[in-house]
């Protein structure tokens, strides 16, 4: 049973180690890449001009109720299908190509996050007292200053929880890029239970795994919870 | 093609496909509804021996992705063939679609057992009490005051949970299961129109909106007694 | 800038005027605070006590009037202000210290006191760092400077708070009811402070409903009511005689 897992041409330990790798390459490469859609999708949603906020609103409304793995698709396919047709249109001899699995997983997959995070954004703004807002004015600081030293830091803190449960969710939801042939964790152990012939042991290897991501992502996150709320009066 | 006439010829697949859908959204949601209450009381009032597995069913539930449960459960199942067999479980483990369901179940008992305790655990004890005093038995107690309680604070939480059983059960075409998703990736694969998949994300968010449209009105019928009262004459 | 009359004001508000919606709650207030005055703005809950003075450093805007602060002239007509230099040059002149404190929650004591100094009076980080020391300490707070404010009383808050606004060396400070939020006992910690402030020749406007402090501190009272200055004069003869009847009554209320 142990040789299964074991590192080296017998086992399928170092297999799965690379899955584990892609997938957390992907969860990292998507969590920039969604926190900065959620801001901009954010401020749009809460725009001065009407159509820019209803392009934000809209955008969350929708992207919340599509199930990720048809926004995946969507991208995949549909990326691809602009590609091939962007390059048809270059050069008529062309081969067609397909679109990079990688790059289709982190922009679903932070299109979905950012979607989430613009909601998590939004709420910790409104929760952002005035009075300190004012306070920094007052002393003569710009809108910038302001932005970057006072609300902005206060920010994190409120949406720190919700950002930390999207991560989490995120971190699952990579699970479904194996259904466009990306090598992630799920994939491989596909490959090693064709072989195998062993899908219960191997897929439950797999659940253990995100289980132990999942569990440690909730222990940095409530660290860094507790840091960032020092000096904070607990009610 | 253009899209009115890849919906002209595939609407009765697409309709097919939006009856699984909504098959796999209310069967699973339905049964975990039936199940997370129960959870929950033992989850907010049991000992903590009864509390623990149901701590680790939750917890393993929250940190996996649901692709792996559902690999776990249709896939996995084969490597004890035999035994199911004897016990004459195969059948059911062979089928796709109880696999998909058995799984939404558990997920969705988990989150709704979340749920349900935040619910349960907002009750306000002076009403337990109160319906103690005049004498009425725990299990009066639970229909009448706990129960409806906790599920007017739960309600807006279960209405997210089952659009997230829903868009996760788009998950079951994975395992060759024909729900909106399984009907979509079919036909792409066949016309390569990318606007089948527009139209999926159509179906989706109409059922979603129809759904919380329809959820709001019972939530708007279990806080009759707290809304404001509209009829003129309570102000004169 | 103007070269200045040195006894002249340092601070003028000429006939400010605000309305929110149709509602004018600012009907034309003018003051003037010439170095050195400790002037107390007095008035009813909802007389504009604090519109106007939020419309002094621009944290309101004002419908109309004129704001002159060391020469600098900002000319405002139908809410559109006319400035020669930017806002956050006149507000960096004027100190406030607020009802609720305000103090930056994600920062320490020091840093709440540093932050401006730094990015603001763009003073290197030690230059800042010592300055910020020596107003703390002159606030008493010297054990605190690593605190966060949530872990202070509300009267160590404000006193943080006006060592923030005095580290700025504003040409004025403004005060909106600052001991208001504070629990009785605290309130004196925050006068005495301010009492000190004002022996020192601090420049000071100072909203409250401490009668003691505008009767006994301030060099000058104006009374404020339905958006009005309806007298104002020295605390002596404002107290020992009332001219209004509104005055009178509110004096007797307090
Ligand atoms: N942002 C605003 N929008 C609308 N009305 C406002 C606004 N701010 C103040 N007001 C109104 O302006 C009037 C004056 O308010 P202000 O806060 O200046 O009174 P105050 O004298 O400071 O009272 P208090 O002693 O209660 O602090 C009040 O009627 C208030 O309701
Ligand atoms: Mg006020």
């Amino acid at each position: 049973m142990l040789e299964l897992f074991s590192y080296g041409d017998t086992g399928w330990g170092d297999e799965i180690l690379m899955g584990l790798a892609t997938t957390m390459k992907l969860a990292v490469a998507t969590l920039p890449v969604g926190m900065i859609i959620g801001f901009l999708i954010a401020f749009a949603a809460m725009s001065g001009i009407r159509a820019v906020r209803y392009v934000g609103v809209g955008y969350t409304t929708i992207m919340r109720g599509l199930p990720e793995i048809l926004t995946l698709f969507v991208v995949y396919n549909g990326a691809g299908l602009l590609l091939n047709s962007l390059i048809k249109w270059w050069n008529p001899e062309a081969e067609g190509t397909d679109f990079s699995p990688f790059l289709a997983g982190v922009i679903a997959l932070a299109m979905v996050f950012g979607a989430f995070a613009a909601e998590v954004i939004r709420g910790a703004y409104n929760s952002l007292d005035k009075g300190q807002i004012e306070a920094a004015a007052a002393v003569g600081m710009t809108p910038q200053q302001t932005f970057w030293r006072i609300k902005l830091p206060q920010l994190w803190r409120f949406a720190l929880p919700g950002i930390g449960n999207l991560w989490i969710n995120m971190l699952k939801d990579t699970a479904l890029v194996s259904v466009i042939a990306l090598d992630d964790l799920m994939r491989m152990t596909k490959v090693a239970v064709g072989v195998t012939k062993q899908p219960f042991t191997f897929y439950l290897v797999a659940c253990l795994i995100y289980w132990v991501l999942c569990v440690l992502s909730e222990m940095i996150l409530s660290r860094m919870e507790r840091h960032a709320n020092r000096g904070v009066r607990r009610a | 093609m253009n899209p009115i006439e890849i919906m002209v010829s595939y609407w009765p697949r697409m309709l097919d496909g939006t009856l699984m859908t909504l098959k796999l959204t209310i069967l699973g949601a339905l049964i975990a509804g039936a199940i997370s209450p129960w959870l929950a009381l033992v989850r907010s009032h049991g000992s903590l021996i009864a509390q623990t597995p149901i701590r680790i069913y939750v917890s393993f539930v929250r940190g996996t992705p649901i692709l792996a449960q559902l690999f776990l459960v249709f896939y996995g199942s084969g490597q004890f063939r035999p035994e199911l067999m004897e016990l004459g479980l195969w059948n059911f483990f062979r089928d796709p679609f109880n696999c998909a369901i058995l799984v939404f179940v558990l997920n969705s008992t988990a989150y709704q057992t979340e749920i349900m305790r935040g619910g349960i655990q907002g009750v306000n004890l002076g009403e337990i009490e109160a319906a103690k005093a005049i004498g009425m038995t725990r299990m009066t107690i639970l229909r009448r005051v706990i129960f409806p309680h906790a599920y007017r604070i739960a309600w807006p939480a279960l209405s997210n949970e089952i659009i997230l059983l829903m868009k996760a059960s788009a998950l079951a075409s994975v395992v060759t299961v024909f729900d909106i998703m399984g009907r979509t990736r079919q036909i792409f694969s066949k016309t390569f129109d990318f606007s089948i998949y527009l139209w999926a994300a159509l179906i989706y968010l109409a059922i979603t909106s129809l759904f919380v449209f329809g959820w709001h009105r019972i939530e708007r019928r279990l806080n009759r007694h707290i809304l404001p009262r509209n009829n003129a004459n309570a102000v004169s | 800038m103007i070269p200045m009359d040195p006894s002249g004001p340092i601070l003028s508000a000429i006939d400010i005027r605000k309305s929110f919606g149709d509602v004018e709650v600012l009907k034309g207030i003018s003051l003037d605070a010439k170095k050195h005055d400790v002037i107390s703005i007095l008035g009813a809950s909802g007389s504009g006590k604090s519109t106007f003075l939020r419309c002094l450093n621009f944290l309101e805007t004002p419908t109309s009037g004129k704001v002159i602060i060391h020469g600098d002239e900002i000319n405002v007509q139908n809410g559109q202000p006319k400035m020669s230099v930017p806002i956050e040059d006149i507000r960096k002149r004027l100190g406030m210290v607020f009802q609720q404190f305000n103090l930056w929650t994600h920062r320490t004591v020091l840093e709440n006191v540093m932050e401006g100094l730094i990015h603001v009076r763009k003073k290197s980080r030690g230059e800042a760092r010592s300055i910020a020391e020596n107003y703390i300490e002159r606030v008493g707070l010297s054990q605190r400077v690593d605190a966060y404010p949530g872990h202070l009383s509300g009267g160590q808050q404000q006193r943080v708070a006006i060592a923030r606004a005095l580290a700025m060396e504003p040409d004025a400070i403004l005060f909106d009811e600052p001991t208001s939020a504070l629990d009785p006992e605290l309130v004196g910690e925050v006068l005495k402070v301010m009492q000190s402030l004002a022996e020192e020749g601090r420049t000071m406007i100072v909203v409250t409903h401490e009668m003691a402090f505008a009767r006994e501190v301030s060099s000058e009272v104006v009374f404020l009511h339905q958006g009005k200055v309806l007298e104002k004069g020295t605390p002596d003869e404002m107290f020992a005689t009332p001219k209004s009847e509104e005055f009178k009554r509110f004096i007797a209320s307090m």
